[in-house]
């Protein structure tokens, strides 16, 4: 029974990763929910949760969500069909792929200096006679910083999704009368929807919490739930409403995980 | 309207600067027939469907499928369709899907559509079938799709790519008498992709010998089993024994130190040929009545013949089927009659071999 004690011994460190950084958290989390501001057991985190404020703050953090993933696929689609048919595929890859391995302050803090009053983009708006504009703190250069961050993780999925197409179904579909673009339509956006689920889940899902972003470009005009968590732990220090806002974030993210499931098909 | 629905002049296919994939190829194909381009692996036949398809252009060269020139004409416009050596079904559509791909692309209307759809399973015995996933599908069946897929669009031309070679041997010959019996009653064209000498012979109203991007010979089953054009034909078609040998004058040739009659003319005297014998038409005697005298050296059992190997004293080894027995270490004759050796000159080129074997003798007919 050697090779059952050598699973078990395997199995250890998995273990311990889940007990510790992921039940335990998530049981903590739960727990805090539960207590008011005082450190009483009661309900009135969640009784709060469902009023006009939380609850405009939930629709808001899913409207940038939303805003960001759909940008992010609009663009990254048409770029990882384009990677797919370069020669030197993997090294333009690479490429799209490498800015998302620097840390995410850096990137918000470079954004800062390309769009503050005297950045580079300003200097080229004037270049062109349209003027200095407010770029920071907007809404634009929010979604267009997070879009920018994001967009790597949904060209991956998507690029992958593509590479694995059989190429002779697309001879198949033009063979059988069907134009580019009906190709496309009918069989390779059908079969690479894997990829874009799985390119949406890790957008969506992350940007519904998103909160350095939302101090650093959007000046705080915009508040996510990710904000508002930050806010109830460090500023507030209303632990019990910080985690109420976790514990619906997780169900939220449950229930769209299990919403884009991926299902496989084929042979 | 000629007869003549495919025809390539001079096409050339190269890729960037690797060697030409297709060197100069001219043919014709005629409505209604069943064709076959047998080669082995690699040495154009693919290529050549994906032209015809219309996948990939020529580098330089005509194509002209009813007399028009289509080398500018997109896949998606051409009056062919392809059933492919993968199958290439649409993993995210069943079966009534698959098949339907192309109606639903011309618009045809549901009802329309799902009667053209059962009648193009019913010829490959699919009926039944049409809910079914397609990963739920055994090979033999996916086959059967892919051409139920191609058949439904009622092309002039359906082109196959090895489309048996996935099967297993028992399914392949059961394949292989659908497919015909299927171009038979469909009555267009097919052509149809093959390695395998065998199914190209079963098959084939019409047959295309490629090698290295060149037609080597084209001709009837029989022609070109019978009379191959050179050692390559006649080495790929079927198992022989190919001799070098002499042409001493008109209906005389010497190989293995001996002169034999034959039927062969119209060479020049004491020209270098080589003589092809097919193992069949080799017969066993008595080792001193034999025209050819060799000693056993291996015998196999085939089931329907012993499969004899012997060496001569010149060191040519002949192939013999024969249902009689030998022992090796044996000293047996062989017999064969004039018409058995079959001469080919060397280089000889196509036309030239078809008008050496025209002059022999009115009496051969075409079976067509
Ligand atoms: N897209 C391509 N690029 C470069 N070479 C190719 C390409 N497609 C085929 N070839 C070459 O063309 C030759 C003939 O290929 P193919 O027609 O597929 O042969 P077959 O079907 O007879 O096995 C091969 O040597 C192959 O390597
Ligand atoms: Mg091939």
């Amino acid at each position: 029974m050697e090779n059952k004690v050598t699973r078990n011994l395997y199995m250890i460190p998995y273990a311990l990763w889940i007990i510790f950084f992921v039940i335990a958290p998530i049981l903590l989390v739960v727990y805090y929910s539960f207590l008011d501001i005082e450190g009483n057991f009661s309900l009135v985190n969640y009784q709060n949760f469902f009023t006009s404020t939380y609850l405009q703050m939930t629709l808001s953090s899913f409207w940038y969500a939303f805003l960001i993933t759909a940008i992010s696929l609009l663009v990254a689609y048409p770029t990882a069909l384009f990677l797919t048919r370069t020669k030197h595929k993997q090294l333009w890859l690479l490429l799209i792929i490498v800015p998302s391995w620097i840390n995410l302050l850096l990137k918000a803090y470079a954004f800062i200096g390309i769009f503050g009053t005297y950045g580079a983009a300003n200097n080229f708006l004037e270049f062109l006679g349209i003027g200095s504009q407010q770029i920071l703190f907007t809404d634009f250069s929010f979604v267009f910083v997070s879009v920018y961050i994001f967009i790597p993780f949904m060209i991956l999925p998507i690029f992958n999704a593509l590479e694995s197409l059989n190429p002779t179904l697309l001879d198949a579909a033009n063979d059988l009368g069907a134009s580019k673009w009906t190709t496309f339509r009918r069989v390779v956006f059908p079969l690479t929807i894997d990829g874009v689920k799985s390119g949406c889940q890790v957008v969506f899902i992350p940007a519904l919490s998103l909160f350095m972003l939302t101090r650093l470009i959007a000046g705080n005009r915009v508040i996510t739930l990710g904000t508002a968590i930050e806010q109830h732990f460090l500023v507030t220090q209303d632990w019990g409403m910080g985690s109420t806002i976790a514990v619906f974030l997780i169900i939220i993210m449950f229930v769209i995980i299990s919403l884009t499931g991926i299902r496989k098909r084929g042979a | 309207m000629t007869n003549t629905i495919i025809q390539f002049n001079n096409v050339t296919k190269q890729y960037d600067n690797d060697p030409v994939v297709l060197d100069n190829v001219s043919f014709e194909i005629e409505r209604g027939k069943f064709y076959t381009l047998l080669g082995p692996s690699g040495c154009g036949k693919t290529t050549i469907l994906r032209l015809i398809a219309g996948f990939t252009e020529a580098t330089s060269g005509e194509i002209y499928f009813d007399d028009k020139k289509i080398n500018d004409i997109p896949a998606n416009k051409r009056q062919v369709n392809t059933v492919f050596q993968d199958y290439a079904l649409f993993p995210h559509l069943n079966v009534f899907e698959n098949v339907a791909f192309g109606l639903r692309i011309k618009k045809m209307k549901n009802k329309e559509v799902e009667a053209k759809v059962k009648e193009a399973l019913s010829f490959v015995n699919l009926l039944g079938y049409e809910q079914r996933e397609i990963r739920d599908m055994s090979g033999g069946q996916r086959q059967r799709v892919a051409i139920a897929r191609a058949i439904v669009n009622e092309p002039e031309v359906i082109l196959l790519d090895e489309p048996l070679s996935a099967l297993d041997l028992k399914l392949r010959y059961q394949m292989q008498g659908e497919l015909r019996d299927l171009q038979r009653r469909l009555g267009i064209t097919f052509i149809f992709v093959t390695h395998d000498q065998e199914e190209a012979l079963a098959m084939s109203d019409e047959i295309f010998v490629l090698n290295k991007g060149k037609i080597q010979q084209s001709g009837t089953p029989i022609d070109i089993y019978d009379e191959p054009i050179n050692r390559f034909v006649a080495d790929f078609i079927g198992e022989s024994n190919i001799v070098k040998g002499t042409m001493i004058e008109d209906f005389l040739v010497e190989f293995g130190g001996k002169r034999f009659e034959c039927v062969d003319q119209g060479m020049n005297p004491n020209e270098p040929i080589e003589i092809v014998i097919r193992p069949e038409d080799l017969e066993i005697t008595s080792f001193d009545s034999g025209m050819l005298k060799i000693e056993v050296t291996s015998q196999l059992f085939r089931g329907v013949h012993y499969e004899i190997t012997g060496i001569d004293h010149d060191g040519n080894e002949w192939l013999v089927h024969s249902t009689k027995k030998a022992k090796v270490g044996d000293k047996i004759g062989l017999h064969f009659n004039p018409e058995a050796i079959h001469v080919m000159r060397f280089n000889e080129t196509e036309e030239d071999f078809d008008r050496r074997l025209e002059s022999y003798s009115e009496g051969e007919a075409d079976g067509e």
